[in-house]
């Protein structure tokens, strides 16, 4: 929070949103893609199939094109975002996590090299030494997601990490385990579909029956993975996130809707899978194409969910969205949030609105724009300056809910608390109101 | 402007000995280098090269440094994760202050390499197919030189916490601090150099061309070189008086490298002299390029020293608290060896591994 801030117009949560649905799409593809290719390797040394071998050589072009740049490039894109969106985030994440990404960085460097070999290797070498190389990636490939799990699960969920601090509490959280089976079954998922859609390009009838049949197994298994995963994942979610999008009345309905349409999402694709391998002749590209536009509904919906089920914490019971630490709320409420965050206030003018405009820099602008996404101006047109104060005090309020162990049920469970001293919030109260297009007419000076 | 707008340590303990951060951010930085020397210096040389060769001897050079640079930019971008990761855990607050600086430009810079790395696949496949690429070749040089560029902005911003408040207000101004220029200058002519000498170091047997663009490549080498002094003299006298006198008063510890780096320079100038005149001889060309790597080790770790003289007012008071995870790093280790052992292991495999008579290839 004491780092300068990046105002982006179509808001950060967006910008790293985007960015992250892009890899992660390309990275499970990544992994699954290693999986598969290495068993339908090992199956063309046991039994040969040219339109097997055809699709292989094919895949791996993209496979390469797709995974060691655009997937390496896309994971470095969302560190450079959640670094200018988040920073104090992202600092405590390294912190916490840096051997971890460090092994998960050596798992890259041999799923890179092999990926290269393997594509350049096509009729230059053995057959064994062919396979040896997909295996090897695939191995890689898999272990960077083992290890990245950890990471993405103790966002969520960091467990004892709370009370201990300690990096195997943090990895081998609670949702750790169930996220990577689903995720596992994810990769196959996609990687099955994408094949297929690939493989569709296969002249011989027969012979692309027989690759759809096969690749269809993979979905199958990538659903039932994921089925499981998605199950126990639920299950080991704590009781105030499952409050979130779960039971009867749920606290954020956009969730607990996101969450059933991921079913429907996994529902279609084992449906579409079982056309595969039922009637794999049925299977022309609209299907493949809808096969694939459903596993991706079911990696997107699990990642909407996931993420709105961590609001309003970057990493939950730890630190806020807008990076105030959980620990500091009393102290920041006695000092005020200025004595902090020294970049969004050291422009500001002792008036009002102009110290309001640095406490909405330090506290809002993390997910709020003033015009563009989650704009506050639109959002509070309607208020007076009586009803936001009512409004900033019901969220300073919430700081103290959130901050009792254990915590008590906010007012507004889904945005962090105000934090700052009365006059903090004064001054926000003056700055919002200030925003209010004035309604004075327009003088005309006509010649 | 003093130190009141650099943010805070973070409140995590650091999770390593500092010194042995520093010592993997400096080895994979320097590996991280490497690959990218060979793909910006090879994308400026390529499109350099029709002003020596015509298009049939340039076209089997050019698609040789294509195909090193599509296993080099991989390779560049995997080594630049981890000393982006070791760079992060040990000056983060003054790493992320300025890429917010240049946020757009920042993110930009992805968008420029991935640019970069499909121009380069599409030169590679017209090369094969007997077309010209001088259109991508050329255009990926530009975007590399821009990602450069960038780089070398951030480097500076990152280490002046003195100049914050004014870049905060217009960040374009570090293109015109006095060590901008020299240092970009310094950082493509070592990556031209390297890149030169490759065609000259790896002959490819029997292809139309090799002499000339061995010769060519050579030639480059030592003209980019010769400039190296120059403008690695002007560096030194544009930095900060603090940071230079921290350099020359260092004693051994940075007057070694930046010593060995100089006399390392003068040899490969002298090599590449003799190297000119007999662009045939492969040994002498790749002595050249060995002596080229190891300038640039030393010159990295006096860059690492530079950074230190600049931010030493600044984290003059930093107390940092270590924790180390010593199980999870004792882990790294032993998966990083694995890996790397494994990655060696695999391509020597690919590289030697052929179908005997009677057996067919995968």
């Amino acid at each position: 929070m004491d780092y300068p801030i990046w105002n982006v117009a179509v808001g950060g949560g967006v910008l790293i949103g985007v960015i992250a649905v892009l890899h992660v799409v390309v990275s499970h593809f990544a992994i699954g893609g290693g999986i598969v290719m290495a068993l339908a390797e090992a199956r063309l040394a046991r039994r040969p199939d040219p339109a097997l071998r055809e699709l292989l050589k094919r895949s791996s072009l993209m496979l390469i094109l797709v995974s060691t740049v655009f997937g390496a490039l896309s994971g470095v894109a969302i560190w450079f975002v959640i670094g200018l969106v988040h920073p104090a985030a992202t600092s405590t994440l390294i912190h916490t996590f840096v051997w971890g990404w460090a092994i998960e960085w050596a798992f890259f460097l041999l799923e890179v090299v092999t990926a290269l070999a393997w594509y350049a290797t096509w009729d230059r070498v053995r057959p064994r030494t062919h396979l040896l190389l997909i295996v090897l990636y695939a191995f890689a490939a898999w272990m960077s997601l083992v290890v990245i799990q950890g990471i993405l699960g103790f966002m969520l969920t960091p467990g004892r990490w709370l009370e201990t601090r300690g990096f195997w509490d943090g990895f081998l959280n609670p949702t750790y385990l169930p996220g990577l089976l689903f995720r596992t079954g994810v990769c196959l998922l996609l990687a099955g579909a994408y094949m297929t859609l690939a493989a569709l390009r296969e002249k011989d009838r027969e012979a692309r029956g027989r690759l759809v049949r096969y690749l269809a197994a993979f979905e199958i298994a990538g659903v039932l993975l994921a089925v499981a995963g998605l199950l126990a994942w639920k299950g080991a979610l704590p009781e105030e996130v499952r409050a979130v999008f779960l039971g009867a009345k749920p606290l954020v309905v956009a969730i607990a809707t996101g969450w059933r349409h991921l079913f429907f999402a996994v529902a279609a694709s084992a449906l579409l899978a079982l056309v595969g391998v039922l009637f794999p002749r049925a299977v022309r590209w609209p299907v493949a194409l809808l096969a694939l536009l459903a596993a991706f509904g079911v990696l997107g919906g699990y990642e909407r969910v996931r993420e709105g089920a961590r609001k309003p914490f970057v990493v939950r019971d730890y630190m806020f969205s807008n990076g105030i630490l959980v620990s500091e709320v009393e102290a920041l409420n006695r000092n005020g949030i200025l004595s902090k965050a020294r970049w969004a206030a050291h422009d500001a003018s002792p008036t009002p609105i102009s110290r309001g405009r640095a406490v909405f820099r330090a506290e809002c602008s993390s997910c709020h724009t003033l015009d563009g996404y989650l704009g506050i101006r639109k959002r509070t047109a309607a208020a007076d300056a009586d009803f936001l104060r009512l409004f900033l005090t019901s969220l300073r309020d919430d700081g103290t809910k959130w901050t009792a162990r254990p915590p008590e049920k906010p007012d507004f469970p889904f945005m962090p608390p105000f934090v700052g001293t009365d006059e903090e919030l004064e001054a926000l109260v003056a700055y919002l109101d200030s925003l209010k297009t004035p309604v004075t007419a327009e003088v005309h000076r006509g010649n | 402007m003093g130190t009141d707008l650099i943010p805070a340590l973070d409140p995590a303990p650091i999770p390593g000995p500092p010194s042995l951060l520093v010592f993997l951010w400096v080895v994979t930085f320097f590996l991280h280098l490497l690959f990218v020397n060979a793909a910006l210096g090879g994308a400026i040389f390529s499109a350099l090269l029709p002003a020596a060769l015509k298009p049939e001897a340039r076209r089997p050079v050019a698609l040789f440094l294509a195909d090193v640079s599509s296993w080099a930019i991989s390779l560049a971008v995997t080594f630049a994760i981890a000393p982006l990761l070791f760079l992060q855990t040990l000056y983060g607050r003054f790493f992320y202050t300025a890429t917010v600086f240049v946020a757009p430009v920042w993110l930009g810079l992805l968008v420029l390499l991935l640019a970069a790395y499909y121009l380069n696949w599409t030169a590679k496949f017209r090369l094969k197919a007997g077309k010209s690429a001088d259109l991508p070749i050329a255009l990926s040089a530009v975007l590399f030189v821009f990602i450069a560029a960038i780089q070398v902005a951030v480097y500076l911003i990152q280490v002046q916490p003195a100049l914050w408040s004014a870049y905060a207000a217009r960040p374009s101004l570090v293109l015109f601090d006095p060590a901008y220029l020299p240092r970009l200058l310094h950082f493509l002519l070592a990556a031209l150099s390297m890149a030169a000498i490759l065609p000259a170091a790896f002959p490819r047997a029997g292809e139309a061309g090799a002499g000339g663009a061995a010769r060519f490549g050579l030639f480059v080498a030592l003209v980019a070189t010769g400039a190296q002094f120059a403008v690695g003299l002007w560096l030194l006298g544009v930095l900060p008086t603090g940071v230079l006198m921290g350099l020359m008063t260092g004693g051994a510890a940075t007057l070694g490298p930046l010593a060995a780096g100089i006399l390392v320079g003068v040899a490969l100038l002298g090599l590449l002299v003799r190297a000119v005149a007999a662009p045939g001889n492969v040994r002498l060309a790749r002595v050249a390029l060995g002596h080229l790597v190891a300038a640039a080790a030393f010159m990295v770790v006096t860059r690492h020293q530079l950074r230190d003289l600049y931010l030493a007012a600044a984290r003059a008071n930093e107390r940092l608290v270590v924790a180390t995870q010593w199980n999870v790093l004792a882990l790294f280790l032993v998966v990083f060896v694995l890996c790397a052992g494994l990655t060696v292991w695999a391509v020597a495999r690919a590289v030697t591994d052929r179908p005997g008579p009677g057996e067919t290839a995968a």
